[in-house]
């Protein structure tokens, strides 16, 4: 079973902290105990997985901060990075 | 009470190397320079491609670079070489470094008459002072004497978990000693304003960070504004995507854990040492080889550079401490890496792997070659421009 870890309570996304294949079952260590979740698709090492169905524009939020809204509805299980994610940080003057 | 041994200098913080450093006001001294230090062991050149028909800003930036290289603690003396009509004026470099106290000579080729003679000149200076610093010893000092350099490159989300929050509590311990530390990278901080000025140990120092890191994401903004250039406007690189950071907040947030949990004492300008103890934000852009050489110009007598990816680069006669988080990095690297944090990873503390760190860490400025020393490592020294 793939392990994962929810830095911070208020994040909505876990680091795997090892591989792990879409099905796999994911167990994410938290402060408040464990979560399993199943992965809906493959995520390697030091990716995110969401912890939660999160609606298009909403924030997702890592070290109890947030790093970037969603691009679509993300649910829980998923792989979140580049493909789900905007930061307009650093590029206010560009259009979208 | 945890001590280094260094050399002591007759102004500021002791040297954690004793090197003598040969230093161009321009480029077109680079030759002469290099072929100097390559006769005298002990010696190092400090090529760069700046000094000439350079204005305004970019030139003070230059100016503030080599001036800071020069009365770095590591280097007992220095050589400075000038080519003659260059707008950095060799002798401003050469005064800078006499006032911090340290034994100068200059040379200046278009005085000297060719580049033999200039090579000739420059080798009896740098052997008679390599040989002034050899009689030198080694003495204890406290860690209230030590300037670290916190950095990282080659991101991955491992940083942010293992090998930056062990870092941050190497940074904790010398900064409740009475030590420094120095942070930058000012373009990744973007997204960790807000956390970063709060720490902010007065409203003035909170107000310079936000104003700091608001006018980098202003350069950002103008130099990705471009239709033509959006295929190369990410603010991260292909390998933090591939190791897992997706935006630029994401990775300031994982980079600002090396700065520890304490107050921030100041912001320190590009070639500006700190004044008091404490931990600083310097002003510089986050390019591995700018900001490594920014921390140098603001005296740090070591850097830690803690890598998810892994790299290989030194920075001549100032050791640059490698750490990873990433086990499999370890593995595949170990060669470039001076510590594994990896543990963390597996359940380990921070703690734990912090007082290993910092044992490293003492060892490193006690005279133990960090790797990229053993290797040759030199890529770092990079004068920033704009």
């Amino acid at each position: 079973m793939a392990k994962a870890l929810k830095i911070n309570t208020r994040d909505n996304c876990a680091v795997l902290l090892a591989d792990s294949k879409a099905g796999d079952p994911v167990e994410v260590r938290t402060d408040a105990g464990t979560i399993r979740l199943v992965a809906r698709q493959d995520i390697a090492l030091g990716h995110k997985i969401s912890l939660a169905r999160l609606e298009a524009d909403q924030p997702i939020i890592k070290y109890g901060e947030e790093i970037g809204q969603a691009l679509e509805v993300i649910e829980a299980g998923d792989w979140i990075h580049l493909h789900n994610v905007t930061c307009r940080r650093g590029h206010e003057n560009q259009e979208a | 009470m945890e001590t280094f041994q260094g050399y002591r200098r007759p102004q500021g913080l002791p040297g954690t190397r004793n090197l003598v450093a040969v230093i161009p006001s321009v480029f077109c001294a680079n030759t002469v320079a290099r072929r100097i230090a390559e006769h005298v062991a002990g010696a190092v050149a400090f090529c760069h491609p700046v000094g000439c028909s350079q204005v305004g800003l970019d030139l003070e930036l230059t100016a503030r670079g080599l001036k800071g290289l020069g009365q770095h603690p590591n280097f007992y003396g220095v050589v400075v070489v000038g080519l003659g009509c260059e707008r950095f004026r060799p002798r401003e470099l050469a005064d800078s470094i006499a006032a911090a106290g340290k034994p100068v000579e200059m040379l200046v080729i278009q005085e000297e008459g060719d580049t033999l003679r200039a090579i000739e000149k420059g080798i009896t200076f740098a052997s008679r002072l390599v040989e002034e610093a050899s009689r030198q010893k080694r003495e204890a000092f406290p860690l209230s004497e030590l300037s670290l350099g916190l950095k990282c490159g080659g991101t991955d989300a491992t940083s942010g978990l293992a090998a930056n929050p062990a870092l941050g509590w190497v940074t904790d311990q010398i900064v409740a000693a009475g030590g420094r530390a120095i942070f930058t990278e000012v373009t990744e901080l973007i997204g960790a304003e807000s956390i970063l000025a709060g720490r902010g140990k007065t409203p003035q120092v909170a107000g310079q960070i936000l104003t700091t890191i608001g006018s980098m994401e202003k350069r950002l903004s103008a130099a990705t504004a471009s239709r033509e250039v959006r295929h190369r406007s990410a603010l991260i690189s292909p390998g933090n995507e591939e190791g897992g950071v997706t935006t630029v907040a994401e990775k300031a947030l994982g980079g600002i854990y090396k700065a520890g949990t304490g107050p921030i004492s100041g912001v320190v300008a590009y070639g500006q040492y700190p004044e008091a103890p404490g931990l600083y934000l310097l002003d510089c852009v986050g390019h591995d080889g700018e900001a490594v050489t920014g921390l140098v110009a603001s005296g740090c007598q070591e850097v830690v550079f803690t890598t998810g990816r892994g790299t290989p680069t030194g920075f001549p006669g100032v050791p640059i401490v490698k750490i990873t988080g990433n086990n499999a990095t370890y593995a595949r690297m170990k060669f470039n890496l001076d510590f594994n944090a990896g543990p963390i990873m597996e359940g380990a503390t921070i703690a734990e792997v912090g007082m290993g760190l910092l044992a490293k860490v003492l060892d490193i400025a006690s005279g133990e070659p960090a790797r990229a020393e053993l290797l040759g490592h030199d890529e770092l020294f990079c004068i920033t421009r704009i």
